[in-house]
């Protein structure tokens, strides 16, 4: 009955782990386990469709608002590209300047090491599309004067592009004496881009938030999961499965809700961009501008479906990191 | 197979729910624990599966100290353990053939080798058939039935079985009983916690009586086995 205790092993030196599978062969159920795991986990989503469609839609839409403003972004940045042109500065000549003094201005102009482009308008062609334009063109042929002064179109050169080159360059041009007004739009450019960097940080930190709000949504889903399956788990436990075992589909569910929220975020972001186009057209047409919304190319779909799968994926394992641990059979 | 060398429990509660226990189950041994409720069979099979450490003392298992195993190893040192329970702890929303060959899944079994080895397991717990049922359509004695033939599927040394027969009638304890005496001639070790006297007189194998936590009585109530 009684047995020495030095001749009991210590747990330390003898492992339990003693395996009666291959090691290639518990290599390869790891990885069939996987793919199972993967595939049985998203059909474990579906034996509640209400409660799993509620929790996709949240999260759909919490990572379609960081997706909009996105897109949003990404357009007015196109549109500030655009912008670009305000910069230019419109030289209004003075009236009866003879072709050749413009051809010398130009020239002495085509020298300033702050301006990159020198375009001329002569009057005639001003006059041309004003009348395209304005629809007047009936009411204008009764003029006896084109009533319109050639006109230089500056091109700043990039550096210049700002409020205080712009100032500088104003400041030569006006002490020109064949110039009769300068005129600059770049100032309240400015302001709106200021504006419009003011609105991209705090939509940067909206989105985190949103970001956050879908790890908080997930990890709380699967903790609830982990909650409602205690028992199972218990049974798991006492069979012998590892912990690493056990919280696998906890995982992959994690993932697939992230996954399917990343999609429905680029479907809302579609019709979202689908909305607007019409909106968008019309309004540039009042402004002659040829501008078409973009919305998210193929590349940004994918990091869209991915990040939502990796927020899923991240929560999970921290939910089932924190709770599974906990649970010991009784 | 099993060895107790002056083991306590303590729970947090100050509770003592063993004192000082000493015995030993040898390999290819069947036991019966037996005591009033609350006397400490429950623990002791615990501290054996490790669902509980010891306060003090040591537990060898299959010469091994256990009483300090890392976490990690837990798990693996259950697989080498068959345990059944009163209330069968089986997973309710999976066939009667998951439910078995769940130690083998874990362990990395291909499906097939699975599927084989299920099949047997319930053949030989007398439920040949009765694979692609659920639990929740079996009666008491097939629900523990499937408990077994998950306990026995990856053939371990060790069979523990608390309160095996609590919610049977006479007759199909004394069936469960049998496959258990069966089982244990296959050359498995088994320990049986029960406190139906009744039944362990009919039996008549190694007794071990626990009251308030102390081993008050290790006696051999019958012939059959060799201890």
């Amino acid at each position: 009955m009684s047995t020495s205790p030095r001749k009991h092993k210590k747990s330390s030196a003898v492992s339990p782990r003693i395996s009666k599978v291959s090691y290639f062969g518990r290599i390869k159920a790891s990885i069939v386990q996987h793919v199972q795991q993967l595939s049985s986990s998203f059909f474990e989503l579906w034996r509640t469709p209400v409660a799993t469609l509620m929790t996709i839609l949240v999260l759909g839409i919490a990572l379609s608002l960081p997706t909009v403003f996105h897109v949003m972004y990404k357009n007015m940045e196109r549109v500030t590209g655009q912008w670009d042109s305000a910069s230019e500065v419109s030289l209004f000549l003075k009236k009866g300047i003879s072709e050749e003094r413009i051809q010398v201005l130009i020239n002495k102009l085509g020298l300033y090491e702050n301006i990159e482009t020198v375009t001329y308008i002569s009057n005639h062609q001003a006059l041309q599309e004003f009348k395209d334009i304005s629809g007047f063109s009936k009411a204008l042929d009764h003029l006896d004067e084109n009533p319109l002064p050639a006109v230089l179109v500056v091109a700043p050169v990039k550096s210049a592009r700002n409020a205080a080159g712009s100032k500088l360059l104003v400041a030569k041009l006006e002490r020109e004496q064949d110039i009769d007004l300068v005129r600059v739009d770049i100032e309240w450019i400015e302001k709106l881009q200021a504006i419009f960097y003011l609105v991209v940080d705090m939509v940067i930190g909206i989105a985190a938030l949103l970001l956050l709000s879908v790890l908080l949504i997930v990890s709380n889903t699967i903790r609830l999961n982990i909650l409602n399956q205690r028992a199972e788990i218990e049974v798991l436990k006492l069979v012998g499965a590892t912990n690493r075992f056990i919280q696998l589909p906890y995982i992959y569910i994690g993932a697939w809700y992230g996954f399917l929220g990343g999609v429905i975020a680029w479907f809302f972001s579609l019709i979202l961009v689908f909305w607007l186009h019409a909106s968008v057209l019309s309004l540039t047409s009042i402004y002659q501008v040829e501008f078409e919304i973009m919305s998210l190319t193929f590349n940004e779909s994918i990091v869209l479906v991915i990040t939502g799968a990796v927020l899923g994926f991240v929560a999970s394992f921290i939910s089932v990191k924190q709770y599974l641990v906990q649970i010991e059979p009784k | 197979m099993i060895l107790f060398e002056g083991v306590s429990k303590v729970y947090a509660d100050s509770q003592t729910a063993l004192s000082q226990v000493d015995f030993h189950l040898k390999q290819k041994e069947m036991a019966f624990l037996t005591g009033h409720s609350g006397s400490g069979k429950s623990t002791l099979l615990k501290l054996v599966s490790l669902m509980e450490r010891p306060t003090t003392g040591r537990i060898i298992l299959n010469g091994n100290d256990i009483s300090h195993l890392k976490g990690n190893d837990i798990p693996y040192l259950r697989r080498h353990i068959g345990m059944i329970f009163q209330d069968h702890r089986l997973l309710m929303n999976r066939t009667v053939l998951e439910n078995v060959g769940l130690p083998l899944l874990i362990e990395g079994y291909n499906r097939h080798e699975i599927k084989k080895r299920s099949l047997a397991a319930l053949d030989k717990v007398g439920l040949t058939g009765k694979g692609n049922s659920f639990p929740i359509n079996l009666s008491g004695g097939e629900q523990q039935r499937v408990g077994i033939a998950r306990a026995i599927i990856n053939k371990p040394p060790l069979l523990l079985a608390d309160e095996p027969t609590g919610n049977l009638d006479p007759k199909l304890s004394v069936e469960i009983l049998n496959l258990f005496e069966s089982l244990n001639q296959s050359g498995m070790s088994v320990l049986i916690a029960t406190h139906d006297l009744g039944l362990i007189a009919k039996m008549r194998y190694r007794t071990l009586t626990l009251r308030e936590g102390e081993m008050i009585d290790d006696g051999l109530l019958g012939g059959r086995n060799e201890y």
